[in-house]
């Protein structure tokens, strides 16, 4: 039981996201924008204008608020927190890459699969147990 | 000594069999994941595609990021988080979407159909009937017509109120969006259900190596 890795439940948590002006407003007409009293959202709107400090900071501080199950972020937006990306590995929130309207989703960049397709290298389960 | 080699072969089967269901299980999620990421990008092509076509029509001064209310409002649609396999060593959390759910008195209101509904249905489960827009759902329960359409008006009601930031009267064509973007919503979920099984599968999988190598 001490080993037991504990899953943050929540009865009411947030979608956040950080992606491009369309997709943050098609979300928002979704229904999971939130403001709270500090006239904190729950997105960064990515434009030509954003440097990548400001997309830095969003993630960390989406990452880390205790309200937010899932956090959406524009791939092309991930590839320029890469690494940051790549080291996160908590449950929750998920972190997940989605497409932009001028950037297509490429399964090649993306984190978790990056992470997993270990087992599709010649070091495989097969090839384990020969 | 025979007999503690049949042990040993035995024990060694039912670990190749457990690794095996490991592997499948992952093989099945991976498929899954990217399988609805294709399907995503589908639905987020049509959201946008509306969009455009709206703004468009409406303008584009009616439709853009600095128009979006940052008063103080709590989000329409959450997401439940849980914790799936509950005797499991390894955490996996599973993630349940609640659309149109709770906005001030509109959740209060929400809230007391549902549990109107609950007590037609003589069930105290409620996590159902937040999924709107299911049409199977809706199948199922041919006979709380009354109730139904109540929530359906909450559903519209909560609807209009997200789009009302684009002003009073606004084209078909974001109406039309606005569901895309739901739908590309419930996929969302659906997509960080499957992460992390994928994931966990992977764990279980990648233990199993590291004890075969060892």
């Amino acid at each position: 039981m001490a080993n037991r890795a504990q899953i943050r439940t929540n009865n009411s948590a947030l979608i956040s996201m950080i992606a491009d002006e369309d997709t943050i407003v098609g979300l928002l007409m979704a229904g999971v924008g939130n403001v709270d009293l500090r006239r904190k959202t729950n997105y960064l709107i990515v434009d030509s204008k954003t440097t990548v400090k400001q997309v830095e900071d969003a993630f960390k501080e989406f990452t880390t608020r205790e309200d937010i199950a899932i956090v959406l972020i524009s791939q092309y937006v991930a590839n320029m927190i890469r690494f940051l990306v790549d080291s996160y590995n908590k449950p929750v929130p998920a972190i997940l890459e989605i497409p932009s309207k001028d950037h297509p989703y490429d399964p090649t960049q993306d984190s978790v699969l990056s992470r997993v397709k270990y087992l599709f290298s010649s070091e495989s389960v097969a090839s384990g147990r020969r | 000594m025979e007999e503690q080699e049949e042990a040993t072969g035995v024990e060694i089967d039912e670990r190749r069999v457990v690794g095996d269901e490991d592997v499948l299980r992952f093989m099945d999620s991976a498929d899954g994941y990217l399988t609805l990421l294709d399907s995503l990008s589908s639905t987020l092509r049509q959201g946008w595609l509306d969009l455009a076509i709206a703004r468009h029509s409406m303008g584009a001064s009616r439709i853009n990021g600095a128009i979006l209310d940052h008063k103080l409002h709590s989000a329409a649609t959450s997401v439940q988080v849980d914790q799936e396999d509950v005797d499991s060593l390894e955490g996996q959390p599973r993630f349940i979407l609640h659309k149109w759910a709770s906005v001030g008195d509109g959740k209060q209101c929400y809230e007391e159909q549902e549990w109107k509904e609950d007590k037609l249905l003589g069930k105290s489960g409620s996590l159902q009937l937040r999924h709107r827009g299911d049409s199977q759902l809706y199948e199922e329960k041919p006979f709380e017509n009354g109730a139904e359409l109540d929530v359906d008006d909450q559903v519209q009601k909560e609807r209009a109120k997200s789009l009302s930031m684009f002003g009073t009267l606004v084209s078909p064509k974001l109406r039309a969006a606005q569901l895309s973007f739901e739908t590309a919503l419930e996929m969302l979920v659906e997509i960080a259900n499957m992460r992390s099984a994928m994931l966990s599968s992977f764990d279980k999988v990648h233990k199993e190596l590291d004890h075969q190598k060892g």
